[in-house]
């Protein structure tokens, strides 16, 4: 019960939408795309729905071709970002409605739909009808309809983007525990947040403009993201990446910074290259012998932390720092580089090193 | 079944439906405006475009024409601005405000035809309350179906009766629907209400405003029950409109060639109208940055 | 100052409402000496009040019945406006969530069409249509007109539904079909229950567009199948009795007064706010 997806694109007028999908989607595993907005997950959810029509290349679900079916006829379930419910009945009315549709009874179905009622916690507003809930209550009506009747294939599209910051760490941790009950489907699950991708995902697909860049299991594209463009995408916050060149057993950077080789960098060939850095490989004002000098652009407190944008005569940076400090645009800092944290990217964007971990 | 199946079994029984019961006539109209069936002459022969050469140099016709362009707008014009008035007091907030909003909606409800009925026993020389009312505070008296302006201005006063309700209703609507940002932010800011209406609350209603005056034209442009009922385009031709000049022709004169042709130019001249009303107001409601 | 123009205007507009509705009610219990003697307003004092011109419309003095024209206009009014909001509708629904297209045409050419026909005035189909019918012998009878002021209700039915179904989020059918509804089900089970204000409205102004046909009603019926205002008008032919035309005003205006009352309430509830936020 496979799905598989052969030279998959779509291309509208002189847009291209999607090209060259090419992957296989097995049952029981979880797969989680990345991307950034308008990188096509979207487009390659509603094209797996039958929502959307390709026009290039093929899809097949168990063998069989997709295409010829229309949406009604694929066992696909949906969770969208904005809270798609059935406005005009319950939650008891939403949550049965998929499983009446396919045949169930209506005792069978009662029961299935209240037990899955349950497990998203809303037990108590079984016949309130949407309008009626909260946003995070909203989405998980949606999400207990969507895993209701245990769909051949499941697509969740950045489902929690619109709910807030707490909200979305509660419901992370629930769909660890609600995507054991939909062992036998397909799951494909569209985000933007790297978090989410490591804690729930078997499998990481980074779309980058319609484009499947890198797969893998999540920890093995974190440690080795093969371009620039990847390792923006699945860091938050992004890489700083900066200008180098290595030289007779120099590492230079950005053409202020001089330390040798690191270990993870030996064997490289002179010539000059990219850096990359996590904004928590970064540090502020810490001694050392590695620092560049900066001056901060902006500050912004995330949650339990700050980050720091800084502009340095070798590039823009960002760091990451735990706790909440106070910087003032303006202010001259020195900024900590470590460089046997460094990723190692050609000209053109590809890995050539990563630090191991 | 796939999606195309559906996709035709919405769209098509109604398209379908419409085409069956329009093209016939339509390609009927073009063709017999191409022959000269009239009262005497009954059939489809060809006669070129001699009715079409005819129609070029019918002051008639023109001048209905143009009369069209002042009923049309003019009532169109002064409905909006009424409309709007209403529209924007209740919108504001009136007291009994359901009440008047009920009542001011009737006349949408009533049959212009039947009303023009009722106009003209109010527009009556001799017995009508619009002269009855006149001699009564010692008024002289107006010849509304024998002179021109009184005439108009009793058609004027149907139409507008008739469809200011319709602007009110529409342009209500429209208000309804306006977020309430930018109406805090102007009174934060310490604008003026009137600087507020005209900054804010009139470009915003661009879009319904424009969609309601379209509509008006349109439905005013065949303007024909008050016509026929209160004056019979008189005096002479004073309040002749397309229309009804196209019935003359066409059903009491039975020149169905001619009034074919006569038609269709009306149907080319009034697209081509519109089409250019409706690029100008749209033009002159884009944003402009200030 | 303002307000006290506002009001004004205000008081000025409602008697303006008001002022033809009165004088044809009260018209309309006039005797002809009454009328003929030069306008009077009040009863009572300025004239007897008498149900002559009642009697007259209603059959009863034998003048003239325009009760079965009033039922005339109601079936052909029910007909006509009920395939348009159905097969508009439809169509509308269509125009909303599907892409149409032909070479260089698609769905804004295709509502374009529909609304064109509304520019069309009914004169310029007058002739053609009075010859459709008469080679189909649909000419003086209930089913050529209905099919007639069909095509002129249509298109406003699809105008006004097109962009009611655009406000519909279309996720909802797109939800249902996920979960195993053909499309003609999704419509059915999801959207259309939300759909009551935008039919509603449909049908409102279906209702008073077709109740109000004089024109078609004029040329494509005489005798067997007449509609109220086509009778109406008619009276006003010879002798203008304005007694009864006043009556005859009132009685055919309160059935569509009537109509939108009941229908007014559907419009009140949306039903679709708490889809998505």
């Amino acid at each position: 019960m496979s799905l598989e997806l052969k030279d998959l694109g779509i291309t509208e007028g002189t847009d291209m939408i999607l090209e060259g999908i090419t992957f296989t989607f097995d049952p029981g595993r979880i797969y989680v795309l990345m991307g950034r907005t308008a990188a096509g997950k979207t487009s390659l959810m509603r094209a797996i729905a039958g929502l959307l029509d390709f026009t290039d290349g093929d899809m097949y679900f168990n063998g069989e071709d997709f295409d010829v079916l229309p949406t009604w006829k694929r066992n696909t379930s949906m969770v969208y970002q904005q809270f798609i419910n059935y406005p005009n009945k319950t939650v008891l009315g939403n949550v049965i409605f998929p499983l009446l549709r396919s045949g169930v009874n209506m005792p069978e179905a009662k029961a299935k739909a209240l037990e899955m009622i349950d497990k998203v916690g809303l037990r108590n507003f079984v016949d309130r009808k949407p309008g009626e809930l909260s946003g995070g209550q909203q989405q998980r009506v949606a999400i207990a309809r969507a895993l209701v009747r245990n769909a051949d294939i499941l697509l969740l599209d950045e489902p929690l983007m619109n709910l807030d910051y707490k909200l979305r760490e509660q419901l992370r941790e629930d769909f660890r525990e609600l995507f054991t009950s939909t062992k036998d489907s397909v799951t494909i699950y569209a985000t933007t947040e790297p978090a989410e991708a490591l804690l729930i995902g078997d499998e990481l697909l980074v779309m980058h403009e319609g484009r499947i860049i890198q797969s893998g299991v999540p920890a093995e594209v974190f440690e080795n993201p093969n371009s620039v463009t990847v390792a923006q995408i699945v860091n938050d916050p992004p890489m700083s990446i900066l200008a180098a060149s290595v030289s007779q057993g120099t590492l230079s950077i950005g053409h202020a910074l001089n330390s040798s080789v690191p270990a993870h960098l030996a064997g490289i060939a002179d010539g000059d290259y990219q850096v990359g850095f996590r904004a928590s490989d970064l540090a502020i004002g810490l001694d050392g012998e590695m620092t560049v000098q900066g001056e901060v652009d902006l500050v912004e407190v995330a949650g339990s932390e700050t980050l720091i944008y800084l502009n340095t005569p070798t590039g823009y940076t960002i760091v990451q720092e735990e706790g909440i400090h106070v910087h003032h645009a303006g202010d001259k800092v020195a900024i900590t580089v470590s460089p046997q944290r460094a990723f190692l990217f050609d000209l053109t964007g590809k890995l050539i090193a990563a630090p191991g971990n | 079944m796939g999606t195309k199946f559906y996709k035709r079994l919405f769209l098509l029984p109604g398209l379908l439906l419409l085409i069956t019961i329009i093209i016939f006539p339509l390609l009927f109209s073009i063709r017999v405006s191409f022959s000269s069936w009239n009262v005497s002459r009954s059939g489809l022969d060809y006669v070129g475009g001699a009715n079409w050469t005819r129609m070029v140099s019918d002051a008639d016709f023109w001048g209905s024409m143009l009369r069209l362009l002042n009923f049309s707008f003019g009532t169109t014009l002064i409905q909006y601005i009424l409309g709007f008035a209403l529209a924007f007091y209740v919108w504001q907030g009136l007291k009994a405000g359901r009440l008047y909003r009920l009542l001011w909606l009737v006349p949408l409800m009533t049959t212009p035809s039947i009303m023009a009925i009722v106009w003209r026993s109010i527009f009556r020389e001799d017995i009508g309350a619009a002269n009855g009312l006149l001699k009564g505070v010692g008024l002289p008296t107006i010849g509304w179906s024998t002179e021109i302006i009184p005439a108009m201005f009793s058609i004027y006063v149907a139409e507008i009766w008739q469809w200011t309700p319709f602007m009110f209703l529409f342009l209500l609507a429209g208000l309804l629907i306006l977020p309430k940002e930018p109406f805090l932010a102007a009174e934060i800011d310490g604008a003026s209400p009137s600087r507020t209406f005209w900054r804010i609350t009139l470009p915003l209603m661009a879009p319904i405003s424009i969609g309601a005056i379209l509509i008006r034209l349109i439905e005013s442009s065949k303007i024909f029950d008050s016509i026929f009922v209160l004056t019979s385009a008189g005096p002479g031709n004073a309040t002749e409109t397309p229309t009804y000049f196209l019935w003359k022709r066409s059903l009491t004169e039975f020149q169905i060639a001619y009034g074919a042709t006569l038609a269709l130019t009306y149907l080319i001249v009034m697209i081509i109208v519109l089409t250019i009303v409706a690029r100008v107001l749209t033009y002159i409601s884009r944003p402009r940055g200030w | 100052m303002s307000k006290v123009l506002k009001y004004a205007f205000i008081i000025f507009w409602t008697l303006f409402v008001l002022a033809p509705l009165s004088w044809a009610v009260v018209t309309s219990f006039k005797t002809p000496e009454a009328v003929n003697q030069g306008a009077t307003f009040i009863p009572w004092v300025q004239f007897d009040p008498t149900l002559a011109g009642w009697r007259d419309i209603l059959g009863i003095s034998g003048y003239t019945n325009l009760i079965p024209n009033m039922i005339n206009s109601a079936l052909i009014t029910f007909f006509a406006s009920f395939i348009s909001v159905t097969l508009g509708g439809l169509a509308a629904y269509g125009l909303s969530r599907f892409r149409y297209g032909w070479k260089y045409y698609g769905n804004s050419d295709i509502i374009f069409f529909f609304i064109a026909q509304r520019i069309l005035p009914p004169v310029v189909l007058a002739i053609p249509f009075f010859l459709l019918l008469k080679s189909l012998n649909l000419l003086d009878t209930h089913l050529g007109l209905i099919l007639v002021l069909t095509s002129g209700l249509m298109p406003i039915v699809v105008w006004l539904m097109v962009d009611f179904f655009n406000q519909v989020p279309r996720e909802i059918d797109e939800m249902a079909m996920l979960e195993g509804c053909n499309p003609v089900q999704a419509f059915r089970r999801t959207i259309l229950p939300l759909s009551k204000p935008g039919i509603a409205i449909s049908a409102i102004f279906a209702v008073i567009f077709g109740w109000n046909d004089l024109f078609f009603a004029l040329v494509l019926t005489f005798a067997n199948v007449k509609t109220l205002p086509a009778a109406v008008v008619a009276l006003n032919g010879t002798v203008t009795p304005f007694w009864t035309l006043a009556a005859s005003a009132i009685f055919s205006i309160l059935p569509l007064i009537g109509f939108v009352f009941i229908v007014e309430r559907y419009l009140a509830k949306g039903g679709f706010t708490g889809a998505v936020r």
